[in-house]
């Protein structure tokens, strides 16, 4: 709280004392009692030393003790400690203001692609190492499961291929058995399951998804439309029992489905340059108002990754456009080989406090528009600005300075 | 009649105060607790969840309860309301999240940190709602940084393993692939996350990869980014790639998600998950730092 807060509080707390006190005291022409009620002070500014480990007895309370006389050895150890206190708190705040100001260089729909390490390819099959256990069961160290699974989200008339495969501690291939496969709706609680339970075809033989025969990687495909889930929307779950020389184990994985359909991809890219920078436009025939959140992956003409570009915000049904920009300061900081290319765009439509909380718009992989060729001094060098960093910046800054007075106040 | 326009008088300079009090900047430390809840849904005095209620916990501290039960999705409301009432208008917050309180802070900067916020009046109602205070919007939420315990951001392989109840709404936002497809983890809207990491875990080390606490290993605890967990350690660890301190790359070359900084990773493996109905494990640590820096 600021000093002006505090004081502030301070006074509001003694008025609201006072008032509380008169209120409950005698009326006029009724007898006075004896008692009176005192108001609380202002609480001692608190210094505690930061404790790593917390007990019991040694928690805190939210008030601390009077310190010591300045000039006695306890007032002294209190005012290193507060020093110690007060640097650690101006290094908090410088690197909070540090991250802030290079983080607010650019808008936040417009971003370095080095900030998002794991959105580069958001088509990837998600690859995962497992143990071969049953739930609660212990695991052999020498077999590890290696899993993939296509994607998290589907909707429509989406699907998910699971596949699965064993191997030695060393890499090599082992032999793997699917003792049962199910997949199934995930009920929420208190609810009843409305559809039926589905048996799908796990194999290495090439067939319903499976890449290649005999390669000992199983695959399932995870269609909820095809399966009978068509009209479900949740968790749609593939249930698989294992088997390997006699060990057991068992996996799930989880598809969160909807059957709806938020909005149509219309063809096309549209660009649209500036000195601000360069906004891609994708467009959508939208059915179902609400938040859309939709993003882009910026290539230069190499194919190096520049940029993830962004769009999230409401829209309201019909035929809509989703701007998708690459800030000017970002393409100069960056310099990227011109054209451009828009690639690996993936949306869906958030609604907020349900689930499933999104309905998927189909992806739209590979490279979907390649840009003109633009000069980077175009561009321009400017940052961004807006109210927000504005307001940022003005609270974090009164903080280093805050502790930068106390560091000085208390320092030798 | 005499008590009655004491009472109307009093109710006046109340609200007088009340608004006044309203008006200025005030600093809020908020904790979003983990999986299993422990506190009212809505009552941001009801520390049930973390320990005594009486300790130093950051300024102005609010336990911004929820059912640690259902989706991050459908709960999520709750958080969001919390970050109206405190962190908007001449308002700011500091954020304590333990556990999947990760996922929940991480969800609503995600996917709401730059939508439009209606001002509140920091007075909530019992439902944990604020009232407008004067009608304006601003974009996004005023929050200084967010100090994780144990974050699960990640997911824990005990989800995935079916260790957990797996008709459990939340546990399956815990598998560790629905925990990382669940929101972008890297868009923070600039906010440092300040990762601290446990390693006290014995129980479940053989499902749990690399380091852990015994509910989340480090891929999670430390903010690793990717699509799926991996191994990290301490540094004495030598068959075990290094989760390293700060935002640098660990060992092994494998990011951090961005604005996530590793505050503390357990060397001497001192911290587990638990918090013990007292501040304890990892969450201490936590607390230690907000009753230091959150002011």
């Amino acid at each position: 709280m600021s000093p002006r807060a505090a004081a502030t509080a301070a006074v509001v707390a003694v008025a609201l004392a006072a008032a509380l006190g008169w209120w409950l005291g005698p009326a006029e022409g009724e007898p006075a009692t004896a008692s009176a009620t005192s108001a609380p002070g202002p609480a001692l500014m608190a210094w505690p030393p930061v404790t790593a480990r917390a007990t019991t007895a040694s928690l805190p309370a939210a008030s601390a003790p009077r310190p010591g006389a300045p000039l006695s050895p306890l007032g002294k150890a209190e005012r290193r400690a507060q020093l110690a206190l007060w640097q650690g708190r101006l290094e908090r705040a410088q690197a909070t203001l540090d991250g802030y100001r290079t983080s607010a260089q650019y808008p936040h729909e417009s971003r370095p692609i080095e900030e998002h390490p794991d959105q580069v390819r958001p088509f990837e099959p998600i690859s995962e190492e497992r143990a071969l256990r049953m739930p609660g069961g212990t695991a052999p160290q020498d077999v590890k499961l290696l899993t993939t699974q296509e994607r998290v989200f589907a909707s429509g008339t989406e699907s998910s291929r699971v596949t699965v495969a064993l191997q030695s501690a060393q890499g090599r291939p082992l032999p793997l058995r699917v003792t049962r496969a199910v997949i199934r709706e995930v009920t929420p609680p208190g609810a009843t399951a409305s559809t039926a339970e589905f048996t799908p075809d796990a194999n290495d033989a090439g067939r319903a998804g499976d890449a290649r025969a005999g390669d000992g990687v199983i695959s399932v495909l995870v269609h909820p439309a095809a399966q009978g889930f068509g009209g479900f929307a949740g968790t749609v779950r593939l249930e698989l029992l294992l088997e390997h020389a006699g060990q057991p184990g068992f996996l799930y994985f989880d598809l969160v489905y909807s059957p709806e359909t938020a909005a149509v991809w219309l063809p096309g890219v549209r660009e649209v340059a500036s000195p601000a920078g360069i906004d891609f436009f994708v467009k959508a025939m939208v059915r179902l108002p609400g938040r859309y959140v939709v993003s882009a992956r910026i290539d230069d003409v190499q194919g190096e990754p520049v940029a993830l570009a962004s769009f999230n915000a409401e829209v309201g049904a019909g035929e809509q456009e989703f701007r998708l920009p690459v800030f000017g300061k970002l393409l100069r900081d960056t310099s990227p080989a011109m054209p451009l290319k828009v690639r690996d765009i993936e949306a869906f439509l958030l609604k907020p406090d349900r689930f499933p909380d999104r309905v998927m718009l189909p992806r739209r992989a590979g490279v979907q528009h390649t840009s003109r060729v633009h000069a980077i001094a175009s561009f321009s060098n400017a940052e961004w600005e807006g109210e927000e960093k504005t307001r940022y910046l003005t609270e974090l800054t009164k903080d280093v300075d805050e502790a930068t007075r106390e560091v000085q106040r208390l320092g030798p | 009649m005499a008590l009655i326009s004491r009472t109307t008088a009093l109710v006046a300079i109340a609200a007088t105060a009340l608004l006044a009090l309203a008006a200025q900047a005030t600093n809020y430390s908020l904790w979003i607790n983990g999986r299993g809840g422990g506190g009212t849904p809505g009552n941001h005095a009801d520390w049930r969840a973390w320990g005594p209620a009486t300790v130093n916990a950051g300024v102005n501290k609010k336990a911004v309860n929820w059912d640690g039960f259902n989706r991050i999705s459908t709960t999520n409301g709750g958080i969001r309301d919390a970050l109206d009432c405190y962190c908007t208008g001449p308002n700011w917050c500091y954020i304590a999240a333990y556990s999947a309180g990760n996922l929940q802070i991480g969800y609503a900067l995600s996917l709401f940190g730059t939508s439009q916020r209606l001002k509140k009046n920091p007075t909530p109602n019992s439902a944990g709602q604020c009232s407008n205070s004067d009608g304006g919007t601003q974009t996004g939420w005023n929050i200084k940084w967010v100090n994780v315990a144990g974050g699960a951001g990640g997911g824990s392989e005990l989800a995935d393993a079916g260790d957990w109840a797996i008709s459990e709404p939340l546990v399956s936002d815990l598998k560790t692939t629905s925990a990382r497809a669940l929101y972008n983890h890297n868009t923070t809207t600039g906010k440092w996350f300040y990762m601290y990491a446990g390693a006290k875990g014995t129980l479940y080390s053989f499902v749990l990869p690399g380091q852990d606490d015994e509910v989340v290993a480090y891929h999670s605890s430390g903010g690793v980014s990717g699509s799926s967990g991996a191994n990290f350690c301490n540094p004495a660890d030598w068959l075990c790639n290094d989760l390293t301190l700060g935002t640098a790359a660990n060992q092994g070359g494998r990011a951090k998600w961005s604005w996530h900084s590793v505050q503390f990773r357990d060397n001497n493996e001192q911290f587990d998950h638990y918090a013990r109905n007292n501040w304890a494990g990892i969450v201490g640590r936590v607390r230690a730092d907000m009753e230091a820096n959150a002011r």
